[in-house]
Parts: C-alpha cells; sequence; structure tokens
C-alpha cells in the first residue's frame, strides 16, 4: 500500500486545497458525523502539509474538545496535547478537525455519544467507538491520518469496521499530556491511517519522552520479527461463524505465506473483561469527578444552590453509560468491596500481562478483531452493556497488559470490511508495522471514499 | 486524655508540588495553570524538591523510609478542590513508623506523606471566591500516635516539632495546622483545621475540660467532629455529616512509583541532644544554651565556631546582648570583639556594639570597678612592677607614667584613677601597703 502522506506530498496542490477540503469535509460530516469541530477558516498552522485530524478527547488549543460528552460542550482549551505540538512543530501537517467518539470513549460502536458517527460503507452501520469518528474520517479520506486513543479496543475495533489500519501502541510510548482521561492506566495515544507506513510515520512523530507525562518512558521502540502467529482457541471459539470462515482462510494465507500459525490454550485471555472493566471504571469515575458545571465546558448557570445540589444537578448532564460508570466505578471503590472487585482486577491484570509476556516472546498473538461482523445501528443499540462489554474479548487483553496491537483489513464479507488484530510484546512496536507493510504488498484495501483527492 | 495530631506543614519549595507554578504570588489567581486548576487533560508531574524536603522530615522524625513511594487520589467533592480528588500518600507514604522524643517522652509518628493543597476558599456577603493559588502548594502531613496524654506534652512536642523543621528549614511558626483528636475516655472528638501552636494547645486544654465536665455530670463524650474558635477560645460542634465520608481511594495512575533511594537530604539537628552536650561539656546551662538555639540556627553556629576558645558563659552573654538589642545581625569578628570585651568585665550596651561594629577601640568605664577593687588592681600592678615604686620614691613625677598605665588597663579616664593612684604610692611608700 503507498503511503498517502508521501503520495501528498508529491502531489502539486491547488492553491485552495484546503479550503475546498474543509467544504467538502463539513458537507460529509452532514451524513456521516465523523468530525465534531472542523477547522472550517483554517486557522491556526493550516494549509502546508498532510491534513490530519484527533479524536475528540485530544486537547487542541483554540477548538473545542469536547470529549463526545455534553458536559464539555464549549470547552476551549487554553493549551495543545503533546502530540497536537509535535504534529504542529513538524510543519508537515495540517489541521483538520477533531473527530467523533463515544462520551469520554465508553463505548465499542460509537453510540454513546449524542450524534453518533456512520460506518464509511454504509450509514446504517455503526462506525465502531470509541474513535469511530477517526475511523470513519481515514476510510472516507483520500489523503488523511488521524490520531485516535484506546483504552480497551477504541482504536482497533472502528479500524477493523471502516476497513483502515488501526495502530495502538505500547503504553507508555506516546505521552498522554492534554488526553482527556478515560482511565489513565490504559489510555494510549494512536493513529488510524490507510497504511501501516502512514501509521510508522506519525507514531515515530509524536513518539518518546515528555517531562509532562511522567508514564511516558518507553524510549527505544524495536524491531523483532516473529515467524510464529499464535491464535488463542479459548478465544476463537468466542467468535460467530461469519468471522471465523474468513478467519480461517486468513490463516491458511499466512501459512503461504511461509509463517507457522499455532493454535494454543491461554484461557486467562478470555477472562480478561471483567478485569478491564472495573479498573477501567475505577478510574474513570475519579476522572470524571472534576466535571461540575462550572469551570469549563457546560455551564450549568444555577449558582445560587448549595454546592451539593449544583454539583448533583450539573452532574444530570452525563449520558446514561457514563452515569453507569461513575456509580459502578464509585461503588468498586467502596471500602467494603474494593478487594473483593478492584484488589483482584489488580492481581489478575499482573497474572495475564506476565502469561501473554512468555507467550508474545515468541511470536505474535492473532485474533480477529472483534468476535461479530459489523452490527447495523438499529441491532447494536439494542444489545444490553454487558453484551457491549462482550464485544471487546479480542482487544482488551492487548489493552489491559499495555501490548502493542495492530488492527488490518484482511477480507471483505458482504461489502463490509472484517478487522484481523496481531499483538506484539511491549515495546516490539515496529515488528507490527512491519508485518503489515507485507501484508499491504499481497492485498489491495477497498476504501469507502477518496474524498480531497488531487 | 490522649491527643493524637494530623499536622499539616506547608513547604517552602520555588514551585508546586505537581506543577511550575511558583509558591510565592500575591494576587489571587495569577499563579495558575491548567494543572493546578484541573483542566481536563493535565496530568501532574512530581516536583523534586519537595521530596527532598519532605524526605527530611521523615528522616528526622525516625521513620521507615518507603524507597518505592507511591500516591493516591482521596476523592471527595467541594469547590475548592478543583478535580475533585486530592493527590496524596496513603500505603506508599514517603515515610511511616517514626517516633519524635523530647526530654523523656516519646511519640509516635505513623506517617509521613506529601499532598497537594486545595484551593483557597473566600466568602464575600453572598458569593463564595475562590483563590487558585494556593491549589497543589506542597503540604507535608505528619500523623502521630495519640501518645500526648497533657497540655504540657503537646506545647513540648509542638516546640520540638517546630525546632526540627526550623532546621530543616521550615518556619511554622504561624503556619503550623493541625486536626487534632483528644478523648478523656472512650470516645474520641475530632478537632478539624487548628492553626497556630499557641491555638492548638488552648484548644486541648478547652476540650480537655469540656468532656472531663461531661464525665463529672454522668454524661456521654460524643464522638464527633468540632472546630475551634479563636474569638470564644473554645471549640464548637461543626455541620453534622450523615454519612461517615469515604473517599474511595485509588492508587494515582498518573504518577510511577518513584524510587527515592538515591535522592540526598538534609540531617536533622536536635537542638536537646546538641544543647545537653555542649551543657555538660562546658558546663553551662542547658536550659538558656536550649532557649537561645531552638529556633536561631546562627546562634548555635557561633555557639560551635567559638567554643574552647572563649568562655562558654561569655559567648552565651554576648548572645544574649546581641539579641536584646537587635544586633543579631554584627559580623563574625565583631562579635568576638564583644567576647573579649566581656571577658575583661565590660559592659555591654547597645553603645559599646555599635562602636565594636564601626571598629572602633572600646573605651568604656568599668561601671562594676569598686574604689577596693581598683586599689587592688593598683596595688597588683606596683607588684608586678616594683621598680616604679623606687622611681616614685625617687621623684613625684614618675607617678603619670603609673596612672596612664592604670587608666590604659582599666578603660578608665586618667582623671578617674589619679586619686587612687596617689593614695596607692603614698601608703605603698609610707609601708602601710607592702608591695
Amino acid at each position: 500500500m503507498t503511503s498517502s502522506i508521501r503520495e501528498f506530498a508529491s502531489k502539486k496542490k491547488p492553491g485552495d486545497y484546503y479550503q475546498r477540503l474543509a467544504a467538502e469535509v463539513e458537507e460529509l460530516n452532514k451524513e456521516y458525523h465523523a468530525f465534531t469541530t472542523i477547522n472550517a477558516s483554517q486557522k491556526g498552522k493550516a494549509g502546508a502539509g498532510v491534513p490530519f485530524s484527533s479524536k475528540a478527547n485530544i486537547c487542541v488549543k483554540g477548538f473545542e474538545t469536547t470529549a463526545g460528552s455534553k458536559m464539555l460542550r464549549g470547552y476551549v482549551p487554553p493549551f495543545n496535547a503533546t502530540v497536537i505540538e509535535r504534529m504542529l512543530a513538524s510543519g508537515e501537517y495540517s489541521f483538520l478537525g477533531e473527530t467523533n467518539m463515544d462520551e469520554f470513549g465508553f463505548g465499542t460502536f460509537g453510540l454513546n455519544t449524542e450524534v453518533p458517527a456512520r460506518n464509511a460503507f454504509d450509514k446504517a452501520y455503526v462506525a465502531g467507538g470509541s474513535s469511530g469518528g477517526a475511523a470513519a474520517a481515514t476510510a472516507l479520506l483520500k489523503y488523511h491520518v488521524a490520531l485516535a486513543e484506546s483504552t480497551g479496543g477504541s482504536i482497533a475495533t472502528p479500524a477493523a469496521l471502516n476497513g483502515v489500519v488501526g495502530f495502538t501502541p505500547t503504553y507508555g510510548a506516546v505521552s498522554r499530556y492534554g488526553l482527556i482521561d478515560y482511565a489513565n492506566s490504559l489510555d494510549k495515544i494512536g493513529v488510524i491511517s490507510r497504511s501501516a507506513a502512514d501509521a510508522r510515520t506519525v507514531f515515530d512523530l509524536v513518539r518518546g519522552a515528555d517531562s509532562y507525562d511522567t508514564t511516558c518512558v518507553v524510549g527505544k521502540i524495536r524491531d523483532e520479527k516473529k515467524e510464529r502467529f499464535y491464535v488463542v482457541k479459548e478465544l476463537l471459539e468466542a467468535a460467530e461463524a461469519p468471522v471465523k470462515r474468513p478467519f480461517e482462510k486468513l490463516v491458511s494465507k499466512l501459512e503461504s505465506m511461509g509463517r507457522k500459525v499455532e493454535r494454543i490454550s491461554l484461557g486467562i485471555l478470555a477472562e480478561a473483561i471483567e478485569p478491564y472493566y472495573i479498573i477501567a471504571m475505577a478510574e474513570a469515575s475519579t476522572n470524571l469527578a472534576k466535571y461540575n458545571g462550572y469551570k469549563y465546558g457546560l455551564q450549568y448557570g444555577e449558582l445560587y444552590k448549595r454546592y451539593d445540589e449544583f454539583f448533583t444537578s450539573a452532574r444530570e448532564n452525563f449520558g446514561t453509560e457514563a452515569k453507569r460508570r461513575i456509580i459502578l466505578g464509585t461503588f468498586i471503590r467502596g471500602e467494603s468491596v474494593r478487594d473483593r472487585y478492584y484488589t483482584k482486577a489488580l492481581v489478575l491484570r499482573r497474572m495475564l500481562i506476565e502469561s501473554m509476556q512468555k507467550v508474545l516472546e515468541k511470536g505474535f498473538l492473532l485474533s480477529p478483531t472483534i468476535p461479530i461482523l459489523t452490527p447495523k445501528i438499529s441491532d447494536a443499540s439494542r444489545l444490553t452493556p454487558v453484551q457491549n462489554y462482550a464485544m471487546d474479548l479480542y482487544t482488551i487483553p492487548p489493552n489491559l497488559g499495555g501490548f502493542p496491537h495492530i488492527s488490518f483489513p484482511y477480507d471483505y464479507v458482504n461489502g463490509m470490511p472484517v478487522g484481523a488484530q496481531l499483538v506484539a510484546a511491549q515495546a516490539n512496536d515496529y515488528s507490527l508495522l512491519g508485518f503489515v507493510d507485507e501484508w499491504e504488498k499481497g492485498f489491495a484495501y477497498r476504501f469507502a471514499g477518496n474524498v480531497g483527492d488531487i | 486524655m490522649r491527643i493524637g495530631l494530623e499536622i499539616h506543614i506547608a513547604l517552602p519549595t520555588r514551585s508546586k508540588l505537581f506543577c511550575a507554578c511558583g509558591t510565592s504570588a500575591e494576587q489571587p489567581n495569577t499563579a495558575i495553570c491548567p494543572i493546578c486548576m484541573g483542566f481536563p487533560g493535565s496530568k501532574p508531574m512530581l516536583n523534586r524538591e519537595a521530596v527532598v524536603v519532605a524526605l527530611g522530615i521523615a528522616n528526622a522524625l525516625h521513620c521507615k523510609i518507603n524507597e518505592r513511594t507511591s500516591f493516591v487520589r482521596k476523592i471527595y467533592f467541594y469547590p475548592d478542590l478543583p478535580k475533585s480528588y486530592q493527590i496524596t500518600q496513603l500505603g506508599g507514604s514517603l515515610g511511616e513508623t517514626g517516633y519524635l522524643q523530647y526530654d523523656k517522652k516519646k511519640v509516635g509518628i505513623r506517617r509521613v506523606q506529601l499532598e497537594e493543597d486545595p484551593a483557597k476558599i473566600v466568602r464575600e456577603g453572598a458569593y463564595t471566591l475562590l483563590d487558585f493559588n494556593r491549589s497543589g502548594m506542597p503540604l507535608v502531613e505528619v500523623v502521630t500516635d495519640p501518645d500526648i496524654r497533657s497540655q504540657e506534652e503537646l506545647w513540648g512536642f509542638l516546640r520540638t516539632l517546630r525546632s526540627i523543621l526550623y532546621y530543616l528549614g521550615i518556619d511554622i511558626d504561624k503556619e503550623v495546622k493541625a486536626d487534632l483528636n483528644v478523648s478523656v475516655g472512650r470516645d474520641r472528638v475530632e478537632v478539624k483545621n487548628v492553626t497556630g501552636i499557641k491555638n492548638l494547645v488552648e484548644a486541648a486544654k478547652f476540650e480537655e475540660e469540656r468532656q472531663e465536665q461531661l464525665v463529672k455530670e454522668g454524661e456521654a463524650v460524643k464522638q464527633e467532629t468540632r472546630g475551634y474558635n479563636e474569638k470564644k477560645r473554645a471549640t464548637e460542634p461543626m455541620r453534622e455529616k450523615e454519612t461517615d465520608e469515604e473517599y474511595g481511594y485509588l492508587y494515582e495512575p498518573d504518577l510511577t512509583v518513584f524510587d527515592v533511594s538515591k535522592i540526598s537530604y538534609k540531617k536533622p539537628v536536635y537542638i536537646d541532644e546538641v544543647t545537653h552536650a555542649l551543657a555538660e561539656k562546658y558546663k553551662a546551662n542547658e536550659r538558656t544554651l536550649k532557649e537561645l538555639t531552638m529556633f536561631d540556627s546562627r546562634s548555635l553556629e557561633r555557639i560551635e565556631s567559638l567554643k574552647g576558645r572563649y568562655r562558654m558563659q561569655s559567648i552565651i552573654h554576648a548572645i544574649q546582648r546581641i539579641k536584646k538589642f537587635g544586633k543579631e545581625g554584627i559580623s563574625d569578628s565583631a562579635f568576638e570583639k564583644m567576647i573579649g570585651l566581656i571577658d575583661n568585665d565590660v559592659e555591654i550596651t547597645k553603645h559599646v556594639i555599635e562602636e565594636v561594629e564601626r571598629g572602633r577601640e572600646v573605651v568604656v568605664k568599668h561601671a562594676k570597678l569598686t574604689e577596693k577593687e581598683l586599689e587592688r588592681r593598683i596595688v597588683e600592678y606596683l607588684r608586678e612592677n616594683r621598680r616604679l615604686l623606687e622611681d616614685y620614691k625617687k621623684n613625684k613625677k614618675a607617678a603619670n607614667l603609673i596612672i596612664g598605665e592604670i587608666s590604659k588597663r582599666e578603660n578608665l579616664h586618667p582623671k578617674d584613677v589619679s586619686k587612687k593612684v596617689l593614695a596607692v604610692l603614698d601608703k605603698a611608700a609610707g609601708g602601710e601597703i607592702s608591695i
């Protein structure tokens, strides 16, 4: 696959390219709702480089950044996230806008926000979540890269559902400064793009130590190639048949490429959903405690009320899923139950990391990205919370362990793309990008649109 | 009575605990940034200088240092808390299980922890105003065991702690804030947010008397939280909380575990031990030494550098005099000259200190020199210089030389000694005094 970044640089652009692109994106957005903010006036350092977008939970100075929440409506950050700072400082990228997402990242299908993004292949289908807007935008725009963010699968899932590459780096490789927190020990900024090459270019630009993020400590990134691919039986069993069938074809294809695919049993990976949601909700409930309707974002206004009353009323503006996670997360931290839930989840997380590390020293972990085919919006919105959480079965283990992973398109079923997920050992991020580079030589991606073509 | 304390000590660092904002702004809301305002997306970064100072405190209080220290979020909702949680320490506190000793008393220290201060609330009429300059200021909280048994012990504990902190470079005279736990029996009463050593002792005194009175009247002491009213010098019940506060502590995921094993910090000065040793060796009054040096490192330095070369009494006296006249800033050489004068029985007045400071030779009268003493000194001089008496016998004019010498020796005007010198010479010449 050619790099859209390199291709764009080689093209001669008309003088009003960015203004026209912004206008086209505005039109497109009426149908797909991929963006929450569009840099229509092209303010800031625009008009020079490759258009890039950032997920709406990454702070961009001077642009409304809501993290998909009504509570942050109208919030214009007074500072840039480190990743934005680095993109703009390079002079090679132009800020196009911010992309739609589930409120604070709480969702698998992108539906937990006021106006959800639509799938780039078919508007009746979900864009996926939580970085649904980023994936849909990447699928629709010819020259564009997206900064996205994953806590439990929010890059891989929407990338798979929109037929693009979703790369989630090792936890701590990219600074989180300026990322509106969901669950700090899990949040990672990554890239959604049309090729592994683009993901690598952006990753190399934004990664590396940052004094503003104490947890950003992963310095050296490795490129240890692996010939062995492990498929975990307990995980694959849970996939529905229409997902298993193309996946088995992928396995054969990999074998014909000279890779050795091994089926192994690693039951703990199928037990990761519960500890993940316990830790994510516990952290999220503390991160959301600060939104109280008077300092930034939503101005609740009824300042005459007593603080308790004011606080409670203002916070009614959270969406249903956010309220659910605040309540559950607060409960989990309670003195009488914390050992039963929170402490136990931390132990399980440690065990999971150790058992995954052993396997990842020898090879990659391979699975579908999501156990079902892309659902229609009408079907997905009928799922119960627990059914929803179960959709993260494949993306949670690498996210909970901080392992780098990449989702890449490998087939099309009923005209809709399906994605596979590859997981590597911590800091071995380049090996994933290297493999997908190779994959792209033998498999042509079909994109949903080519808006902004020159 | 049993008293336990939770003491909050403001650290004298240049920047706040988790951001680069300064700590000395005066205009409200001028030393603020996205981090100490808790803006979405901001993250804390730990101030190393605060860790150094806090480690010094933990070490001075004989705590076990957690070489791998970590932070927690303490969640509660109040307008002064921008993130709705305070970053503090719990299990991974910098210091644990130490003690503070003074006289023969030992008070257990449970924890020494680093934490951030919330914003300041200012009530103005119907408005609640917030000043975020204070938000994120570094604090050390020292939690004691309930080992303090009387007001005197409380006073002693606080004074000793203040001295230890003073020598670590932290002045808590007026700034010390603490919560007191006081119980005379089974149930304890918490007195929140008392400021200053004097108020802490008075609050404890009031609580002891109040609780004892209740017991005497056969009433139960209610386990509750009270506040201290400085004007009334009394504790008062605070607004009742409907439920016990639960903070839902969470390990702070934005700060990694910090290794403090390689950080060096200031060593403590235990003034009791220092002054005890000095008093023993140089035969001086221990109490006086302690009073002079407890909150005055300059005086201790002077004592340490001059001990052995001068009489300890003279050094102490010199310090007392410069303190009396507000002349603590005197130079080391002038100070040493002063001690020389004291050894020569010169009375140190403000005028004398100023003369010494100006580098002038001090010619001052011996205030205490009695007629009899002067006579004794003249006799002594003549005995040392028998030849002079012989000269005088031959020629009365030789008296002038003797008068001159005596006045110089005693720092007195020749007029004031001439009469006595002549009288002694005549007596000596007549054999009334044997030389």
